[in-house]
């Protein structure tokens, strides 16, 4: 047995230094002659169409194949000019005037002139799949015309600055799109290589393995520093950190602080920890009610009184939480736009609610909800017992660390507080039902604070109560909120609109329906021995991944080092000859072991 | 050297007396009476089949409606969205109908080879897994065979010298491979070969960086695919290796193995020649299952290796949740089980006596 054991033990070390030898060579290096940035995913690609894809992976390989006529800045997420190199408002907001760049190309050679432009904006208005998919743009929209091959004017029905600033059409190619029997179907984009006028076009893509895109060299803001990116598929966080210690990936999002912690201390590896777009927050049941007005679900009465929920949010140290349950990597909410925006954020000033265990149960003790012979808090009058049903997705372990220490303090104000982890897709239906009082909540935020802000307005209450209309966060409807909402939506001032935001944020934040927790920072990293000068968004603490309105990181970022001479092909084979190799071996080991015992057998 | 002839004669030599049953029933009746025998048996179990196919097909349908969630909240998970969008989105998708037509949509469909279209990917089903159909194969199909002839192997001759140190240690070493979590031990392969040895590639089953060349493609999914298999057959092998070496534990005591000792074979050969022969009989529907199991793939094994099969296809449908897609899979699993099992049933028809006889 130890002869056989030590001899397996021989070959095994005998096969894994050949291995060693070749495959590391194989799989650390690339073929010399292209320069391929390699990003780690795990999502799935919904659809190439760029007007139906929703998906933050075809968000990206769209912003990176095709144009959009205004970018989003890198500096402060400001508009900056795109496609268009300049743009017009009519006095009545109604009429919107573009300069189209001259000498742009798509990718195919064929010129790009306001006609494509206008044809684009077209499918919008004129095609009724694609209008619906996207009617919260397009249903505003009148007519899109190219009066010659550099002006594209755009005609509204209603003023909506933002919107058009923030609007993000992607631009196609008309000569290639015409073809298209039905531009609105899931699959007419599909003929690879995508032609667009971006500085990447997706050139192959093979479900769950990877998304290719090639670079445009004639693209008309600078050829980009790689020739290649490509989407890797890693399921498993833990696998795609490996892969990037191992030199197989090039850049890793979505860290968690145990995985930063880990790849800190590699040297090849730099970690950038920026400030994100997410918040996580706590929505309150206040009352599920319908646009009629109808109250239905079963949440607790307690919680419509603002007191008690301002008193829940006194009892939250978020400093605390941003500590123990991020390590640090986050910092406390305030309102529902994160600090990134800082020309949108509202940061609570002198109002800013200050955690105090006392001060709560000074709040309820004032309000009348005394406390029971067990020490539980009743409704006023001695009704029912404060006791909330806390639900928490199950699969966020962070959320799970939150209850606890949530539960703990609110357990100091005399509630009795029940926490339950539920599976994410049942505890949504819960929520919408209105069968719940306290549940988790988090969204990433883009740069127009109109799409946050709007789902909390009285216009996206429920008409039904069977739960099935959810674009409201939680029944929140407060006609001085909307009144305000439809002020900063036709602002043309920027100034003026932040004033106005701001103060919807401020109504937000004193009346409680939802208390902000943190806003999570973006964890990345990246091989710096294989990829350099990557933009950042916004230009101080910015994030690397998750850009919004144009992917600056992927145009500037420049390959390091040009070490690769060998080329991959012969790398590969020769680690796979060793595979091979060992297979052989050990099928040999296995039949003349076989011989022994049998000849022992005798 | 006599000893051979038995299982020249192209059968594994048998119980004599079990032999000699079916050999008289044949010589007595006309030929037709057999055929008979087989047509019944074999409608009897077509029958069976066809019956658990429909169960199948009904049940797949409602089981998936228990799955909780709304599709249109993973369609719009980070980007908000307006009621009239949703509506649009949801009457794409054809969520918008009541459960009475998708129902109907969906058995017609599925009788007619149309699996619909998935909802996380909006493409049609069948060209989804149809993509995704080798992959499964190659990375189940090998580790299944592995799995079959390791554990067959070391079986046999753990449960031949039962409570020896072959026996217990391989026993031992089996159960707590078997008992390990997949996902556990995937990740533990990936960070000692992958990471620390760098052998082997972490994941996936192709490099973005391989040349087109058949040749250096093949060689690259060879190297992606060692380690999978790998954990793959190193968890389920002691499946095999128990069920084998019980199996040789029922026959180690029959007269016929003294029988074989008394013709003065070597113990090895007794082993080889006829023990093993009639020990494999109970094991063949364990087989024929592994090969029905080979279509779900090593669900597990193929997440933690992002390996593109139908495996990781249902484990990411389940999140999403995109029902047509499990009803799909879950469908082709059942069936391919329901076809294995039948066919290993057929199959008994022909190697085991005792089922001609009853």
């Amino acid at each position: 047995m130890t002869r056989r054991l030590s001899a397996a033990g021989a070959a095994l070390a005998l096969s894994a230094g050949i291995l060693t030898a070749t495959s590391t060579q194989a799989a650390a290096q690339d073929d010399g002659e292209v320069d391929r940035l390699l990003v780690a995913t795990d999502q799935e690609v919904d659809t190439f169409n760029p007007f139906k894809s929703r998906y933050i992976i075809t968000y990206e390989t769209n912003l990176m194949t095709y144009d959009t006529l205004i970018r989003t800045g890198a500096e402060n997420y400001e508009p900056v000019p795109g496609l268009a190199s300049e743009w017009q408002e009519s006095d009545d907001g109604l009429t919107w005037t573009f300069t189209i760049r001259e000498g742009v190309e798509w990718s195919d050679g064929e010129s790009l002139t306001a006609e494509d432009v206008a044809y684009t904006y077209d499918l919008l208005i004129s095609d009724p799949a694609i209008h619906d998919w996207n009617i919260d743009f397009a249903g505003n929209l009148v007519s899109a015309e190219a009066p010659d091959d550099t002006t594209f004017v755009l005609t509204l029905k209603e003023a909506a600055p933002a919107e058009v600033l923030n609007a993000g059409i992607f631009i196609v190619p008309k000569h290639i799109w015409e073809t298209y029997p039905d531009p609105s179907a899931d699959d007419a984009n599909d003929r690879m290589p995508l032609v667009g006028s971006g500085p990447f076009q997706v050139s192959e893509y093979r479900a769950n393995e990877l998304v290719r895109l090639e670079a445009n060299e004639e693209y008309w803001d600078g050829a980009p520093g790689f020739d290649e990116i490509v989407y890797d598929y890693y399921s498993e966080g833990d696998a795609a950190v490996a892969a990037l210690e191992a030199g197989e990936v090039d850049l890793v999002r979505g860290l968690n602080p145990a995985q930063m912690e880990a790849l800190e201390g590699q040297d090849h590896v730099t970690v950038n920890n920026a400030q994100g777009r997410r918040f996580v927050s706590l929505i309150l049941n206040h009352g599920a009610q319908t646009a009629d007005g109808e109250l239905y679900g079963d949440g607790h009465p307690a919680l419509r009184d603002p007191v008690v929920r301002q008193a829940l949010h006194t009892a939250i140290d978020k400093a605390e939480l941003v500590d123990k349950v991020l390590d640090g990597n986050g910092d406390p909410a305030v309102s529902i736009i994160p600090a990134i925006f800082e020309q949108w954020h509202w940061d609570g000033g002198d109002e800013l609610v200050q955690f105090s265990i006392d001060e709560a149960n000074r709040l309820l003790d004032e309000a009348g909800y005394e406390r029971g012979e067990d020490g539980i808090r009743t409704m006023p009058g001695g009704g029912d017992p404060l006791s909330f049903r806390f639900y928490h997705h199950a699969d966020y372990t962070d959320y799970a660390n939150v209850v606890q220490f949530v539960t703990e303090w609110w357990e100091e104000l005399g509630l009795e507080i029940v926490s339950e982890p539920i599976e994410q897709g049942s505890l949504n239906d819960l929520v919408y039902l209105g069968e719940y009082d306290i549940a988790f909540s988090g969204w990433g935020v883009g740069p127009n604070p109109t799409e946050m802000l709007a789902m909390h307005t009285c216009e996206v209450l429920p008409t039904t109560t069977d739960g099935s209309e959810r674009s409201h966060e939680n029944f929140y409807c407060n006609e001085e909120y909307d009144a305000l909402h439809e002020q900063q939506v036709v602002e043309p001032d920027p100034e003026a609109r932040a004033e106005l935001v701001r103060e919807q944020q401020r109504i937000l934040y004193q009346d409680a329906p939802v208390i902000w927790l943190y806003y999570q920072n973006v964890l990345e990293a990246y091989n710096h021995e294989r990829v350099d000068d990557f933009t950042v968004q916004p230009a101080e603490g910015g994030m690397i991944t998750g850009q919004q309105g144009f992917i600056w990181s992927f145009l500037s970022a420049t390959p390091v080092g040009g070490e690769d001479d060998g080329g991959v092909s012969t790398g590969v084979l020769m680690g796979a000859g060793a595979v091979l190799l060992v297979l052989v071996a050990g099928g040999a080991f296995l039949f003349m072991r076989r011989r022994s015992t049998a000849d022992e057998r005798e | 050297m006599t000893a051979h002839r038995p299982s020249a004669d192209g059968g594994p030599d048998r119980d004599p007396s079990a032999e000699q049953a079916p050999a008289a029933g044949p010589g007595t009746a006309p030929t037709g009476r057999v055929t008979t025998g087989f047509g019944r048996y074999l409608l009897k179990h077509l029958s069976g089949a066809a019956v658990s196919l429909l169960l199948v097909l009904f049940s797949s349908f409602f089981i998936f409606r228990l799955i909780a969630g709304d599709p249109i909240d993973q369609l719009t998970r980070e980007r908000p969205v307006t009621p009239e969008q949703r509506e649009a989105m949801r009457a794409e998708l054809g969520l918008d109908q009541p459960l009475w037509n998708q129902f109907l949509d969906y058995i017609t469909g599925t009788l007619t080879g149309d699996l619909g279209t998935s909802l996380q990917y909006r493409q049609p089903i069948s060209e989804l897994v149809l993509e995704r159909l080798p992959a499964t194969l190659l990375l189940s199909g090998t580790g299944v065979v592995l799995a079959v002839l390791l554990g067959f192997w070391i079986g046999t001759r753990a449960g031949w010298k039962q409570g020896s140190r072959f026996d217990r240690s391989h026993v031992a070493a089996g159960l707590l491979l078997y008992s390990a979590p997949t996902f556990w031990l995937g990740m533990i392969v990936i960070l000692v070969f992958a990471r620390y040895l760098g052998l082997f590639p972490v994941n996936g089953m192709r490099s973005a960086s391989t040349p087109d060349g058949l040749l250096s493609q093949a060689l690259d999914i060879g190297h992606h695919m060692v380690l999978p298999v790998l954990t793959y057959t190193a968890v389920v092998y002691a499946g095999y290796l128990m069920v084998m070496r019980s199996s040789i534990l029922d026959e180690i005591g029959a007269d016929y193995l003294t029988t074989a000792r008394a013709k003065g074979l070597r113990d090895d050969a007794v082993r080889r020649r006829h023990a093993v022969p009639n020990a494999l009989l109970p094991t063949i529907t364990m087989v024929f299952l592994a090969i029905g199991n080979i279509v779900n793939g090593a669900i597990i094994t193929e997440t933690v290796f992002s390996w593109p099969g139908l495996g990781s296809l249902f484990v990411s449908s389940i999140f999403y949740p995109d029902r047509p897609m499990l009803q799909a899979l879950f469908v082709l699993f059942s069936s391919s089980t329901i076809i294995a099992v039948l066919c290993a049933e057929i199959l008994y028809w022909f190697i085991d006596p005792r089922i001609r006889k009853s």
